[in-house]
């Protein structure tokens, strides 16, 4: 089973400093910061995955990468651009959840494949446009008339993809996308994508549906699914379901959500192999819209907002393991949490992570170099620092699934 | 323990018309003993204090000053004092009748609430916060002093002092080339595109310089090209293209010479191509307005990262960039960028988007 990380241009600047919360004043985006694949001392994907709405823009906005970027990107190749080591793979797709509302996808088959050819892909997905529904029982009858189209125009546009690598003659991997909304249609797909000529299938549409809904697709998949193929889930993790998808046919897929949680999610910021933590809280004074407003209204004074901001991070840093030490932390944070007017308290979740301290058993990289700062919630070099470690957890975690101990091990072998 | 004592700060009592002011120094660090820093709130209804809250990313800017070698703060903080405040003469005459010596005496009392302060701070928020933050035993600074009677003149004070411009962006740049000791992050960044922007436009046109005299600046109001779009160029070219091989990224200095000779190289190769786009301003060609300069600098970058100066004529550029002949219009005819994209000559605008465009467009061809 291999894991694929979708880029979103996040790195963390290595010359960060955490004391005065600074940039170096010289610092060169993306050139001079590091990957996670660069930060921890082994990748913690076999892979990534870069959307061509991402690097170009779409209908949502210009996209993340600067002009001078993106040139550099189409100029350098993926891999050179990523600075990947050898063994780590490149797969593109259009990023279709960009024009999930357009009636028709705002790419041409054509656009997408030079896309990947002018990065130099190792593999690329056709042109999709995403069904946004699950009905088990609805037929190609009875289905939302608009995703019965759709399934159509994912099919054609696969189809038109395939015959253009191969009259290109590309050495990009094509990829067929599947769209459906029940396990029927899901099928139907794949059956028509094995017909075109594909060997790599990657299913979309699937993050909505729950493990079980997943299961009922793949397992009528299996049915027909030709010996050989192999599927990609587009955007799923589950790792708990991983060795039922994985004895089903699936051979990758790809997800930001262990990265994500490390600063979306309201408690599963800090993962474990066991569990996960919330990480501990201390906003910047003049990075909190809230505290901001405060200020600003006269209601907070901001002497005070900057003293507790300031003892917080001391007492976190001071921070020892024993009993007085936590009873420390948590008393400035208290402090803290009473002048922000924070509407809840994370207190209780914050002891438990104290009393764990599992930055300082992580063997990754980043808690090593950095403690107790990856385990507090503020800024993005401390969020996606966080974000890094949880992908390192990720790793081991793909390392004790029963039907992925074979692909590890290639992987390890080619990341030396 | 609350305290009470008075300060005395050497003072000179200038006489301004009816009102006086105070010129004299004060240690930083003890700005904050006798003056609060009212920031706006409401009590009920009334409008109450006149500040904003600190902007602690500026404050962190002066601090790191503060904290360099040879740092100087010449401007004069400004303080309102309530009628708490005295001065004391020294002597009875001076040489000028409108200035005499003598002492202010400021009442501090520590068990007093921060808005029952003596002195209010109308200018100088952030450098007296980062001269309180710095890691210095003292600093002192020159402050100018008056005493108000009332909130509602030390509030109109406040406006009239805080009603300045800032410097426009074009001088600054200007500027920055021949600029020594520690500057905010942010025209640190610039420092280098500024002196390379600078060095090309100070060249000679009788040796071949593309940009020598070309560029417009606020001191060199003849140029048609526009300094933003050189510097956009450079930067660009910079950080992810051609001349990224000649920065330091230890210290984000980098070798100029070298950097001049790659441009130069270059654009001489296009205002030879381009003779007649090149010596139009933009309002009649885009080679020279914004979007071209930028474009064509990606061009550069396509054809020249890696490559140092010297091996610039080995590549024959002349004959690449000639081919991008036929697919350009930038004085005249149309831009054919496929998909039914037609647009004219001056159809395309120095917008995000359309320099985008442009630049597809350009490294399509070249391929």
């Amino acid at each position: 089973m291999k894991f694929y990380f979708p880029d979103s241009q996040d790195l963390v600047s290595p010359a960060y400093d955490f004391l005065r919360d600074e940039y170096p004043a010289h610092r060169v985006r993306q050139r001079d910061d590091r990957y996670a694949h660069e930060v921890l001392a082994e990748a913690p994907y076999h892979g990534i995955l870069v959307s061509k709405s991402i690097v170009d823009g779409s209908i949502k906005g210009a996209g993340k990468y600067s002009g001078a970027q993106r040139a550099r990107l189409y100029r350098m190749g993926v891999h050179r651009f990523f600075r990947l080591p050898r063994g780590v793979e490149t797969l593109g797709d259009n990023g279709a959840f960009n024009y999930i509302d357009e009636p028709v996808p705002p790419v041409t088959v054509a656009e997408t494949l030079d896309f990947y050819e002018e990065c130099d892909f190792d593999a690329g997905v056709s042109t999709d446009h995403v069904i946004f529904g699950y009905e088990p029982e609805a037929t190609a009858k009875t289905a939302d008339p608009e995703w019965v189209e759709r399934r159509k125009l994912t099919l054609r546009l696969a189809e038109d993809f395939i015959s253009l690598t191969n009259d290109r003659r590309t050495r990009v991997q094509p990829v067929g996308a599947a769209q459906g909304w029940s396990p029927t249609s899901y099928a139907d797909s794949v059956n028509a994508l094995q017909e075109m000529g594909y060997e790599r299938i990657a299913l979309g549409g699937m993050v909505p549906l729950k493990t079980d809904q997943i299961l009922a697709c793949l397992t009528q998949i299996s049915t027909i699914l030709a010996p050989g193929t192999e599927l990609h889930l587009l955007g799923i993790t589950r790792i708990d379901a991983m060795d039922r998808f994985s004895a089903l046919g699936v051979t990758s897929f790809d997800s930001t959500s262990a990265f994500r949680q490390a600063f979306m999610d309201d408690r599963k910021n800090y993962h474990t192999n066991e569990r996960a933590y919330v990480a501990i809280r201390v906003p910047q004074v003049d990075g909190n819209p809230t505290l901001k407003r405060a200020i600003l209204a006269g209601s907070v004074s901001q002497k005070d907002a900057l003293t507790a901001e300031r003892e917080a991070l001391k007492a976190l840093r001071a921070f020892d393991g024993t009993p007085a030490g936590r009873q420390d932390c948590l008393d400035a944070l208290g402090a803290y949490e009473v002048v922000c007017q924070s509407k809840k308290s994370y207190l209780d979740a914050y002891a438990e992570t104290l009393e764990a301290e599992p930055w300082r058993h992580c063997p990754c990289s980043i808690c090593r170099e950095h403690g107790v700062e990856v385990a507090i919630f503020r800024g993005t070099e401390r969020n996606k620092r966080r974000g890094f470690h949880n992908l390192s957890v990720l790793r081991h975690q793909m390392g004790q699934l029963v039907h992925s101990r074979a692909a590890v091990t290639n992987f390890a072998d080619a990341n030396t | 323990m609350a305290d009470c004592y008075e300060i005395r700060l050497p003072a000179l009592k200038i006489r301004q018309g009816e009102q006086a002011i105070f010129a004299f120094g004060v240690d930083g660090k003890r700005i904050h003993e006798f003056t609060t820093v009212s920031r706006v709130h409401r009590d009920d209804t009334e409008l109450q204090g006149y500040q904003r809250p600190e902007v602690l990313s500026h404050i962190r800017a002066i601090r790191r000053y503060l904290e360099s070698d040879g740092a100087m703060l010449p401007n004069a903080v400004v303080l309102a004092f309530d009628e708490r405040v005295s001065f004391e003469a020294s002597t009875d005459r001076s040489a000028l009748d409108y200035v005499t010596a003598g002492e202010l005496v400021i009442p501090v009392d520590e068990s007093l609430p921060d808005d029952q302060k003596p002195a209010w701070l109308v200018d100088g928020q952030q450098r007296s916060a980062a001269i309180r933050d710095a890691d210095l035993a003292e600093f002192a600074v020159a402050a100018v002093g008056f005493i108000a009677h009332g909130e509602a003149e030390q509030r109109s004070q406040f406006i009239l002092v805080n009603n300045t411009k800032p410097l426009p962006k074009g001088l600054i740049h200007e500027l920055l080339p021949d600029t020594e000791g520690h500057l905010p992050t942010a025209y640190a960044k610039k420092q280098l595109p500024a002196r390379v922007l600078s060095a090309l436009n100070f060249g000679s046109r009788a040796d071949g310089q593309p940009f020598a005299t070309r560029i417009a600046t606020p001191t060199m109001a003849n140029g048609y090209i526009k300094d933003n779009s050189v510097l956009k160029m450079i930067e660009n070219s910079l950080y992810d293209g051609a001349l990224y091989q000649y920065r330091d990224p230890i210290d984000g200095t980098g070798d100029v010479d070298q950097m001049l000779l790659h441009l130069n190289y270059f654009w001489t190769v296009v205002a030879v191509t381009f003779p007649e786009a090149w010596n139009l301003p933009p309002t009649k060609s885009r080679l020279t307005h914004g979007a071209g300069i930028q474009a064509m600098g990606y061009v550069m970058d396509q054809l020249t990262d890696g490559v140092p100066a010297v091996e610039l004529p080995g590549l024959n550029l002349e004959k690449r960039v000639a081919s991008l002949r036929s697919h350009c219009a930038w004085t005249s005819g149309n831009w054919d960028f496929g998909a039914e994209q037609i647009r004219r000559w001056n159809g395309v605008q120095n917008t995000p988007n359309d320099v985008r465009l442009l630049t597809s467009h350009l490294l399509r061809a070249l391929r």
